[in-house]
């Protein structure tokens, strides 16, 4: 990591390794992931299903369930503190006030059978000490936010459709003003011109409050519109790091550079996509060396082998394949 | 020209509890052969329903179909077995369309024993051709759907969806459910078998880039009502219904360098039950004026290029045709 990492560093993720015990054997969905997280910056997290990326959100949070998953190694700093070494309480305070997340199905994170204002309410009473009038106003206010009528405090879920369900939920996240905001892709389930309206008042939300986010998603064109920084996850590692920028104009992974030629929307003139052959590998399973070496047309004897470790490329691109060693 | 099918003014509601539910309401589109004709809108505004009823595994209220220039919207048992032989749909989810008790063998062999005449020698050699076509290795022949990935498991329903070497096969959203790298080893395999076979898709998706790099005609449909119609790079370049430019504009380009402005629709869909007559997207629509509360008729507002707006022409600078 560069000199300047103190002072603005809000998150910092180093050598996270998670398994999924089950009875046919550990599954190794993380394997040694490092991330960096400056306050207001925006991170992507992309990669196919299975990659991991949900796994590394629900770490930071510390709610995957154990068992079957162990978080075996690493480190995981929010503000200099590590939150992996923290007791369950002050864990407690942690989320919801410093961290919040929400993820693709908004009735993953809402109650069927209690009114939405009432479930806003909720959360920030946890977190703050107002009187029960300031805590309801502080709710309708939130709604207000996300472009919800005050009026709706006391509807229940299902009398909202699929995008303002998102919106109640981003409500509940952004109630006690957490300093990072993970998203899982909470725009996947949503129609076009609905995610549309849904990230346009996420982007407001971020500025008005300062936020920072991770986001996962599949989608490189949300990444392209929300992120300052990506990382691209495949197999439960890094292998590709950079500016959002730099991972767009100069790709330097095959496993990046094969994304990108299966998109439809990046090759309108091209008479044919340019598939990544074979499938991820089984987490329970992994290849020996590059994890991606079956798969990539540039694979060598080295590949099969040795597990490329991180070269940089410029001061914030980083990539893990041998191809730029030599 | 006549294409190879036809609908005219095709309806179809469902009765609900709260009322008449208006899935397709009276959509005119015609697909010529060997073409891929894009079907897009978002969930609930009846593109699937629609790609049922040309295969008939949904029964119209009104309207026809038209297939080869025949009239096929009511017919008997006998006349829909044969019209499947060249009428085919491939389903979005291909975990749930597949029997899980059946070997890929026993899948795709189903649609040839269903239709008879042929012996099981004869199936099983045709079934092995199948796979071939499709990508599917040997040795997958008596596996069973859940040791297979979606990928896979989608080339098993494109195999059966082929077994009758069918002119047509209606795709409903076939690469929705896959990750991008298997999406696009899909997609290609589509455009292959399209080019080998000279098949005719109506490719129904919510995905804008994948219809816009597959076909080669789009319609676009919003609550049951076709609202736009043209080739896909004028429909890209220069979309007319105010409802497409929102919906285009909404989608994400892959692209750091795109700055493009969006426009973003008020509100979000309406109700398709007992809806009024009229353009059904007036209610979130900036450019809506009390005309809009009329029916709206498809118009040719420009060569080839089909519009279901009454003040299409107005809000793009379209002179009427024929005068200055």
């Amino acid at each position: 990591m560069n000199a300047k990492d103190n002072g603005d560093m809000l998150l910092r993720v180093e050598g996270l390794v998670v398994k999924y015990m089950t009875d046919a054997g550990a599954i190794h969905a993380v394997n040694g992931v490092n991330l960096c997280l400056r306050k207001g910056e925006t991170l992507g997290l992309v990669g196919e299903t299975g990659a991991g990326k949900t796994t590394i959100a629900k770490a930071i949070m510390r709610i995957l369930p154990d068992p079957p998953a162990k978080i075996c190694g690493g480190n995981i700093y929010l503000n200099g503190e590590d939150v992996l070494r923290v007791g369950e309480h002050r864990m407690r305070q942690i989320r919801g006030n410093s961290v919040a997340m929400i993820f693709q199905d908004p009735m993953t994170s809402l109650n069927p059978i209690e009114p939405v204002g009432r479930q806003i309410s909720e959360a920030i009473r946890e977190h703050a000490s107002f009187s029960r009038r300031e805590v309801e106003e502080h709710a309708k206010k939130m709604l207000e936010k996300v472009g919800i009528p005050r009026e709706r405090y006391g509807e229940y879920p299902h009398q909202f459709s699929g995008g303002m369900k998102q919106r109640v939920v981003i409500a509940m996240a952004l109630a006690c003003n957490p300093e990072l905001l993970l998203a899982d892709e909470p725009t996947t389930a949503l129609d076009v011109t609905i995610q549309a309206q849904v990230l346009e008042m996420m982007k407001g939300l971020k500025e008005e409050f300062g936020t920072s986010m991770i986001m996962i998603t599949h989608d490189l064109g949300i990444v392209a519109e929300t992120c300052d920084n990506v990382a691209v996850i495949y197999a439960g590692e890094v292998i590709e790091y950079g500016s959002a920028q730099e991972i767009f104009d100069s790709p330097a992974h095959p496993y990046t550079i094969g994304l990108f030629g299966s998109l439809p929307g990046a090759n309108k003139n091209a008479r044919r996509l340019k598939p990544i052959d074979g499938l991820m590998p089984d987490p329970a399973n992994l290849p020996t060396g590059c994890k991606f070496h079956d798969r990539c047309p540039h694979a060598t004897r080295q590949c099969m082998k040795e597990e490329p470790t991180a070269i940089h490329l410029t001061d914030t691109h980083y990539t893990k394949c041998f191809l730029h060693w030599r | 020209m006549a294409g190879i099918l036809e609908t005219r003014e095709l309806c179809k509601y469902f009765r609900t509890p709260r009322g008449l539910l208006h899935a397709v309401e009276g959509v005119n589109l015609s697909i010529q052969e060997g073409k891929t004709l894009g079907l897009v809108g978002e969930s609930g505004c009846g593109k699937s329903t629609f790609g049922r009823l040309l295969v008939h595994l949904l029964e119209s209220t009104s309207g026809q179909i038209l297939f080869k220039g025949k009239d096929v919207t009511n017919i008997d048992r006998e006349r829909l077995k044969e019209l499947r032989n060249d009428l085919q749909i491939i389903f979005q989810d291909p975990y749930s369309s597949l029997d899980p008790r059946m070997s890929v063998r026993q899948l795709i062999g189903e649609p040839l024993r269903l239709k008879g005449g042929m012996d099981k020698g004869k199936i099983n050699r045709r079934v092995e051709e199948l796979m071939g076509l499709v990508g599917l290795a040997e040795r997958f022949a008596d596996a069973y759907p859940h040791e297979m990935d979606g990928g896979r498991r989608q080339r098993i329903g494109i195999a059966r969806a082929l077994a009758l070497e069918p002119k047509f096969i209606v795709c409903d959203e076939p690469v929705s459910a896959l990750d991008v790298s298997i999406q696009a080893q899909i997609i290609n395999l589509l455009q292959d078998l399209q080019e080998k076979l000279g098949l005719t898709y109506i490719f129904i998706t919510h995905d804008l880039s994948v219809v816009e790099y597959i076909s080669d005609e789009i319609a676009v449909m919003y609550l049951g009502q076709l609202v736009e119609k043209t080739s896909t790079r004028k429909l890209f370049e220069a979309p007319l219904h105010p409802y497409t430019k929102v919906l285009l504009s909404a989608i994400p380009v892959p692209d750091v360098h795109c700055k493009k402005r969006r426009i973003i629709a008020k509100g979000e869909l309406t109700s398709p039950i007992n809806p009024a007559p009229g353009c059904r997207f007036a209610a979130r629509c900036v450019y809506a004026t009390p005309a809009c509360k009329d029916p709206q008729q498809l118009q040719e507002v420009a060569p080839g290029h089909y519009v279901s707006c009454c003040r299409a022409r107005e809000i793009n600078d379209i002179p009427i045709l024929g005068k200055e």
